[in-house]
């Protein structure tokens, strides 16, 4: 039975990492590649993000090849075929491994440990392991050699735009860490600026972090805002409008493309853009709706934030693989059974304008969710530079995932961990919001205000507009953007 | 068994599509204003005119595209089909959205090619399996029948596009530069097919050249500022040789700009070849590619590379530029670097200037026009790092160059297809590369900027500092500095 790691530290340990997160300057990264320079990396899976990291790394001089199963190498599995075709070494772990300076895994959260128990014996005395998620060695306690340095390169985009990104000449936003328990020759830091710079993250900046609050804050943002909210969202605001004789194709199509249009607006300029964005009248609207739902969900985004921290979240999950996932299967069952998934969009055309004209309940979800979020992850002593990312900066990232395929999509490309607690939350939050639900009416949800008079009282309207800018979310989201829109494009 | 039909040839299925003073917005920054224009059953159209006139964007208004403003169209048939590099575009771009969706792991392979001819065989009646059967034999693409759509290349995928049209028998068939991007077999097949079908599908096709005029074509329409400035019967002999004349100014005293020499990367030792290939070989699971390839470029020899479509060409220049993942299993000698010993491709890039299809279509950034030239000195697709005084200066000259200069601050994603591959050449150009690869650069432009491209091409040529590397299908594009041919 895995032991948590986080629940042995001591309460000031604790915290102390939990508040790790620093922009990192670009000067920063002036030696380059330089400490993996000559180095053998080792990559152990050939999805995505394996694939298209190793290809950015290569491109950047680094020596990259690929340790795959026997099964996948000899069946000539996707994962062997992805590797050969770009013109990688591939080989046995017994082939690669103790050959490895550098061992990348990146294989998904649940094959962590298995993976991780098996390339261990293998790797040569003062190697680095490294992860771009925490899973395994917060939550699952898993104890790496001593000799090896252990750190976290996560850049927080797809795969594909990792790729892409570094193709144009740019890269992705990337989180690193260092484990300090495994750190022996204090090269840790080092290896994970080259890392960022091989994939070309340092371009588009990158967060300095501690294991322990990437986990915690990267399970935190998943479950409630990004996944959890957008699912209860869609299937509350779906029923509710063909409950009340909105066309059902309309209705399929301005949730599916709402909340990527929407939150486009959110990516700009943050919640006070997103809600700029309706008229006067419309956003004291939204304005109100999200404090109220905000007072509802408190307490289930408390609870969420306190199963994380205290490992119950994570135990119970683990409780459910070892099961068969027989309740993650089950749900996502529940899910494809969904009135909204199983009605396609309609034939409509709806304008950019509308989706939030005729989608203020949804602006108020996204609000609400979002500053939830943030407010409860700081709460718990994660610091705003993470609870941003893991909030705010990641919603539309996730609508987009929706605008695709819906529900489906989205739970079919988010982690297994996201997707299970995503299930958890909507289950606690549909009935959460069922008085709520019962006095929503057109006017927020497919119909839009119809007022003859936009105007609107001064005081409240200012009222308003100081809250929705003076929200910690927006005082560090315009701090970041600006960071991201001084190496970004120069429009 | 007999049946009585009451129209037993059923020629000249249109009847008149009326356009009355039509104007349609598109984007913020085009409009087509005050179209008038009838064309009667049995007539065949050819829309010409500088780029950036709105030739794509009249045969566009046909097939609904444009935010209408003013006036009507009637008559148009229910069916019509477009084919343009924006219609390819936008399919490849909706295939790319699909790979994007991977934020757990998956990588997508795409939709194969099959299928996306056989889209319309659900919803269309009309839709015509026996034709795409012949077509597919016929322009011999059965073997690539299952491969994903987006690993086509630039000529193959309009290949598809264009069979993809006419097996929807359309009552209308729009084609935007239909030869653009095919090689000499296949634009002779395709004339040929059209030819074919004349009798029962009315044809538009928008033209940059006048030597690729099809026979059957009877009207031609010159626009000119967003407006259809004239339009011209092809027996009418005098009207006719007017608006080629029009069309063939010469352009004179031109000069390439100076560039940038503050920031040049390492010199090459002389004696070494810029690139040498030896015995290449790139193969899919499925197929070769090349094999057994060798090829040197030494400083100086300007080289034309040709094939048919699909022969590998976009592939060798890929493993030139370290664009393609390949070139790290094969020997690759380039710019004083054997590939695979920690060099990095921004290393490679600093020597190289480049353009093709392939990158206009990846060039999908909202920067200004000024921003696009001088992003080839920084080898990126945008900016992402403050442009020099001097960077500036180069980029205005090019915009005056190309007759941009007043739009210098404008979007470029907002431009048409050929201004914006005006602006790619420019940016390959920029900074007076070492090798300067041009595949296809003169793909959607109208003859008087094709004539500014090839003439810049030649200057770059005999300027002693750039190799040139042309790729081309268009036996009349010949630039008279290269003298070495590789075929593949």
């Amino acid at each position: 039975m895995s032991n948590n790691y986080f629940n042995t530290l001591p309460l000031r340990e604790q915290l102390e990492q939990l508040g790790k997160c620093r922009f990192m300057s670009m000067d920063e990264f002036s030696d380059g590649v330089e400490a993996l320079k000559g180095k053998k990396m080792v990559v152990i899976g050939c999805g995505a993000q394996g694939l298209n990291q190793g290809l950015n790394l290569r491109d950047s001089g680094l020596d990259v090849s690929y340790a795959l199963r026997p099964a996948a190498i000899a069946e000539k599995r996707q994962s062997w075929k992805n590797a050969t075709e770009n013109g990688f070494v591939v080989g046995t772990y017994e082939e690669l491994i103790p050959t490895a300076d550098v061992v990348l895994n990146l294989t998904p959260d649940k094959q962590h440990t298995p993976v991780v128990e098996a390339v261990m014996p293998l790797m040569k005395e003062g190697a680095c392991l490294s992860y771009s998620h925490g899973f395994n060695i917060v939550e699952e306690g898993m104890k790496i050699r001593e000799d090896l340095t252990v750190i976290m390169v996560a850049p927080k985009c797809p795969g594909s735009e990792v790729r892409a990104e570094y193709v144009r000449g740019f890269g992705v936003p990337t989180l690193i860490a260092v484990h300090e328990d495994n750190d022996p020759k204090g090269e840790g830091l080092a290896l994970a600026k080259a890392y960022a710079v091989g994939t070309g993250g340092h371009k588009a900046g990158v967060l300095m972090s501690s294991f322990i609050a990437e986990v915690k804050s990267d399970l935190m943002g998943e479950q409630t805002i990004l996944c959890g909210m957008l699912q209860t969202g869609s299937t509350l605001c779906f029923d509710k409008m063909v409950e009340k004789g909105i066309d059902a194709g309309y209705a399929s199509k301005l949730i599916q493309f709402g909340w990527e249009t929407v939150t486009e607006a959110l990516k700009y300029g943050g919640v006070t853009n997103m809600l700029d964005r309706l008229s006067n009248p419309a956003k004291i609207k939204a304005f109100d709706l999200s404090e109220e739902l905000k007072v509802i969900m408190r307490p289930l985004y408390n609870k969420h934030q306190d199963d994380i921290i205290d490992g119950t979240f994570s135990r119970v999950m683990m409780e459910d693989w070892a099961n068969d996932d027989k309740n993650l299967l089950g749900w996502r069952a529940e899910t494809a059974e969904t009135n909204f998934e199983k009605t396609p969009a309609g034939d409509v055309e709806i304008s950019e304008q509308e989706f939030f004209d005729n989608g203020i309940l949804m602006v108020a979800m996204v609000k609400a969710g979002v500053e939830l979020a943030f407010e409860t992850m700081t709460a718990a002593g994660i610091i705003a530079e993470s609870a941003y990312y893991e909030s705010l900066h990641e919603t539309p990232l996730i609508a987009n995932t929706i605008a695709r395929k819906k529900l489906y999509e989205m739970n079919a490309t988010i982690s297994d961990t996201a997707e299970y607690g995503c299930y958890l939350y909507n289950h606690a939050c549909l009935p959460l919001l069922g008085d709520f639900m019962k006095d929503i009416d057109t006017d927020v949800i497919g119909k839009g205000l119809e007022v003859a008079d936009t105007g609107v009282d001064n005081a409240r309207l200012i009222e308003v507009n100081e809250a929705l800018r003076s929200h910690p979310v927006e005082a560090i989201g315009k701090v970041l953007r600006g960071h991201m829109a001084d190496m970004k494009k120069i429009v | 068994m007999a049946f009585f039909c009451p129209f037993t040839a059923y020629i000249g299925i249109m009847n008149s599509i009326i356009v009355e003073n039509y104007s349609a917005e598109f984007g913020e920054s085009f409009t087509l204003s005050n179209i008038n224009w009838t064309l009667e059953e049995n007539q065949h159209w050819v829309i010409t005119g500088t780029n950036g006139s709105g030739k794509s964007a009249l045969s566009a208004i046909l097939a609904g595209y444009g935010d209408n403003l003013s006036g009507s169209i009637s008559g148009l048939p229910e069916r019509v089909e477009l084919v343009s590099f924006e219609a390819q575009a936008e399919l490849i771009e909706r295939e790319l959205k699909k790979d994007d969706a991977d934020i757990m792991d998956v990588i997508s392979e795409g939709t194969p090619v099959r299928e996306i001819l056989e889209e319309g065989k659900n919803d269309n009646p009309d839709f015509d399996s026996d034709l795409l059967e012949e077509l597919i034999s016929k322009f011999k693409l059965e073997h690539m029948l299952e491969r994903s759509f987006r690993k086509l290349s630039t000529g193959e995928t309009r290949k598809i596009m264009l069979i993809r049209a006419l097996v929807n028998k359309p009552g209308l068939l729009i084609l935007d530069e239909p030869f653009d991007g095919l090689d000499v077999d296949s634009m002779a097949m395709l004339n040929e097919l059209l030819a074919s079908q004349v009798d029962r599908i009315p044809m538009v096709l928008v033209l940059n050249r006048f030597d690729e005029m099809p026979e059957f074509i009877t009207h031609v329409a010159y626009t000119d500022k967003g407006q259809l400035h004239h339009t011209v019967d092809v027996n009418d002999k005098q009207a006719y040789d007017d608006l080629y004349q029009l069309l063939h100014l010469k352009t004179t005293d031109l000069e390439v700009p100076e560039t940038d020499n503050s920031d040049r990367p390492p010199a090459l030792k002389p004696e070494d070849p810029l690139v040498r290939l030896s015995n290449i070989k790139v193969a899919y699971a499925d197929n070769e590619v090349i094999t057994g390839l060798d090829w040197t470029i030494n400083p100086g020899e300007h080289w034309q590379l040709s094939g048919p479509n699909g022969s590998g060409k976009t592939c060798l220049l890929n493993l030139i530029t370290g664009d393609h993942p390949q070139c790290y299993t094969n020997d690759i000698f380039v710019f004083g670097m054997q590939r695979g010993n920690g060099e990095t491709i921004w290393q490679i890039k600093q020597y190289i200037g480049y353009v093709s299809t392939a990158l206009q279509w990846e060039y999908r950034v909202s920067i200004s026009l000024r921003n696009v030239i001088i992003s080839g000195f920084h080898d990126s697709i945008g900016m992402y790092t403050k442009s020099s005084d001097k960077e500036k200066q180069v980029a205005n000259q090019w915009l005056d160059l190309l007759g941009m200069k007043d739009r210098a601050d404008q979007p470029y994603n907002q431009l048409s297809f050929g201004d914006q591959r005006l602006l790619l050449i420019a940016r390959a150009m920029v900074k007076h590369p070492t090798l300067l690869i041009l595949d296809e650069p003169c793909l959607g432009l109208d003859d008087i900027n094709r004539q500014l491209v090839l003439a810049l091409i030649e200057k770059i040529c005999a300027s002693g500092e750039t190799t040139v590397l042309y790729v081309n299908h268009h036996a009349e594009d010949q630039i008279s500095g290269i003298s070495k041919f590789k075929q593949l």
